[in-house]
């Protein structure tokens, strides 16, 4: 599959994919959108990487690091940081809904802020929902990450 | 700039409760995540979200349900959203005694988690799993929305997939292919099911549901495909619960999960299915008015009736029927332990299913009142017997190496402690006096003589036949006789001996404070069967009171 079309392409789409992974997140919400959904897109730009570059390109050529090819895949750095993101994930997602009970109100319930005049977006709203958004974010992109890597090296 | 969508009153004690089991495991699962490289600490917060549990729910049998001033049933919105539009969750009788069941179960169950796997084993997410597992289970009896039950009912089968599959042999993923495979299926019944419901009804809230199908005219609805999408679901949660046809995964799952897991899928996800079962088809179901016309195969009996209700009556006659026969037959020439407990599983569901079958059936308010209770109270002492038997044998296979009874003989002369423990759990199956097997089997007796039901008396004697036949057999085989090879150098672990001492404690304990245990069993059917009570708590808000309160919008 490493075809330097294929990587070319690769260059190209994945940053746009990460962008419109970004703008689901953000409006999910009010519009469609969510975490899970820009979880799901934000995999699949790692899985073209993997596809044109490769399962060890991150860790070496990315973060620079010396890969140990004779290791188990589940032991490998990238991995065992995919597993911490999906259970980080999970615990954000958990303390989101938690936080709520502190001011007497009940388990997941949610609240915005409005900010007026803000430069060059002139409206901004920042939702409570989005702390939960970004726990089932992790969870998502760490959890199929890892069943990615894991099942692709095998 | 605080500004909520809708102004809620603060919410009291009682609501807080409702929340609270689900918070705890929940955080519990999460926790015992976080911790997995530090093996000790990981057992550490198990075991503290396993105690905080077992304070919360006897925190709610008692302030929701037993204290003399106990409201009875508690609810909570989630998301400070109304009913019907939030997700509610409700804490009545038939919940809490429910989870107490599956409390007393799981708690005996992850202490002896804590002592059957090895160092490695602990490192991997069996901790997580488990409270996960147990978080299904928990919000399955909480919830009051139809289709938040199948959200739970999906946690609680996500967990139990990688249980069946946990040791990983080709028995095991075996085992798990036909398991998972079933219960897609299933899943995908009850989501047409909850689906068909919804497009009949216009709502899935439990307490709303129950309201509009008691006067259909009112709002507006036909209710004539509800019992035909209540049919759905009825097989959807009898495979759940193991009713014969839909038994045929018990056997392969029980044998492949770890035991101490078995003891939780006999002992809790199976009362899921009975839950959900008495739930719907008394509280929500059972005032509804759909005229139902039915001759019931092989008794001569015609049920009439105007709720769906007598429909399921009639269909669990069968299906109980059948499941006592299978069962018992079943269980008798099986080859090891846990074979001989995964039938006689299928069995007792029969027995726990027979009762439910006559209240669904009976006319009379009294006699459907007793029907329930003998149904619970058969409930409580299947899940402490066959969670003490399985888990006994977790503490015969890692002390022996084996559970098959041609490798087994003498036990009892090995470890007296074990052998008492197993004694008990095998005659509160059976049902000898005083243990709470007795109250059950009574109960359920007397509810059949009371319906004059000749031929389903003589079908639980038949039962109860076959239950002695492989309780002795089993106990004969792998207690008695003389030692083998394998039990000779068993080295039997204490804490594993003393979590089997305490269920068998629990289980005479029931059966000499039977006053207290058929107390809370009166309140849980008095719960199941006051519709009425269910929606003035839940106390659904009409989309039309509404309308003026548009406060979600915010563009």
């Amino acid at each position: 599959m490493t075809t330097v079309i294929m990587r070319t392409t690769a260059r190209a789409v994945v940053p746009i994919i990460f962008v419109v992974a970004a703008s689901l997140f953000v409006e999910g919400h009010n519009l469609p959108g969510g975490g899970f959904i820009a979880g799901v897109l934000t995999t699949t730009a790692f899985a073209i990487i993997y596809l044109a570059f490769g399962l060890d390109f991150l860790e070496r050529g990315v973060l620079g690091r010396d890969v140990d090819l004779g290791k188990e895949t589940s032991r490998d750095r990238v991995v065992v940081a995919y597993r911490r993101l999906f259970e980080y994930g999970l615990a954000i997602a958990v303390t989101s809904g938690i936080v709520p009970l502190l001011f007497d109100r009940p388990f997941l319930t949610q609240t915005f802020v409005e900010f007026e005049d803000v430069p060059i977006y002139h409206h901004v709203e920042i939702a409570s929902a989005l702390a939960f958004d970004f726990g089932v974010f992790c969870v998502v992109v760490g959890g199929l990450l890892t069943i990615l890597s894991v099942v692709g090296a095998e | 700039m605080m500004e909520l969508p809708l102004a809620a009153p603060p919410i009291g004690t009682e609501s807080q409760l409702v929340i609270a089991p689900i918070l705890v495991v929940l955080v519990a699962g999460v926790g015992s995540l976080l911790f997995g490289r530090w093996p000790r600490a990981r057992i550490g917060v198990s075991l503290a979200g396993g105690a905080a549990y077992a304070v919360v729910v006897a925190a709610i049998d008692w302030y929701v349900v037993l204290a003399p001033d106990a409201p009875g049933i508690a609810t909570y919105q989630l998301g400070d959203w109304p009913a019907p539009f939030g997700i509610t969750l409700v804490a009545d009788g038939l919940s809490a005694f429910m989870l107490t069941m599956v409390a007393i179960l799981g708690i005996a169950s992850l202490v002896f988690s804590t002592r059957v796997l090895p160092e490695i084993d602990r490192r991997s997410y069996y901790f997580p799993l488990f409270h996960f597992l147990a978080l299904g289970v928990t919000g399955a009896f909480l919830t009051g929305d139809l289709f938040n039950l199948f959200v739970w009912f999906e946690v609680m089968l996500m967990a139990s997939y990688v249980f069946v599959a946990y040791y990983g042999g080709p028995q095991h993923t075996r085992a798990a292919f036909w398991y998972v495979a079933l219960n897609l299926l299933a899943s995908a019944v009850f989501l047409l099911g909850v689906g068909g419901i919804y497009a009949t009804t216009g709502t899935l809230n439990m307490a709303d549901l129950a309201r509009r199908l008691a006067e259909p005219a009112a709002y507006g609805i036909d209710p004539g495909p509800v019992v035909g999408l209540l049919a759905l679901l009825l097989s959807v949660f009898a495979i759940k619960a193991g009713l014969v046809p839909f038994q045929f995964w018990i056997p392969t799952a029980y044998r492949a999960a770890p035991p101490q897991i078995s003891a939780l899928l006999a002992g809790a996800t199976k009362k899921v299915g009975i839950y959900a079962i008495i739930r719907l088809s008394f509280t929500v179901f059972g005032d509804a008015q759909v005229g139902v016309d039915l001759a019931l195969p092989g008794l001569g009996t015609v049920v009439a009736g105007n709720s769906p209700t007598a429909f399921v009556g009639a269909a669990l006659f069968v299906m109980a029927a059948a499941s006592i026969l299978v069962g018992g037959i079943g269980a008798v020439g099986r080859e090891s332990i846990e074979g001989v407990l995964a039938y006689s599983s299928i069995g007792q569901v029969g027995f726990i299913a027979i009762p439910v079958a006559i209240a669904a059936t009976t006319g009379s308010a009294e006699l459907r009142h007793l029907a329930i209770v003998a149904a619970l109270v058969y409930a409580l002492n299947h899940t402490l017997a066959k969670g003490l038997l399985f888990l006994a044998v977790g503490a015969i296979r890692s002390s022996t190496g084996t559970s098959r009874l041609a490798d087994l003989g003498g036990l009892a002369g090995r470890s007296p402690p074990m052998a008492i423990a197993f004694f008990v759990g095998s005659l509160a199956l059976v049902g000898i006096p005083p243990l709470s097997g007795f109250f059950g089997k009574f109960l359920v007796f007397d509810a059949a003589a009371r319906a004059e039901l000749i031929p389903v008396l003589g079908l639980l004697l038949v039962g109860s036949l076959l239950t002695i036949a492989y309780a002795t057999r089993m106990w004969n085989r792998s207690f008695w006789g003389a030692r083998t090879p394998a039990v000779e150098n068993a080295a039997v672990d204490s804490v594993q001996v003393g979590v089997l001492i305490a269920l068998a404690a629990a289980i005479v304990g029931v059966g000499i404070g039977f006053e207290l245990v058929y107390e809370f069993a009166d309140a849980a059917a008095t719960a199941a069967l006051d519709a009425d009570g269910y929606v003035d708590a839940v106390d659904p808000t009409d989309p039309e009171e509404i309308e003026g309160l548009e406060g979600g919008e915010h563009e």
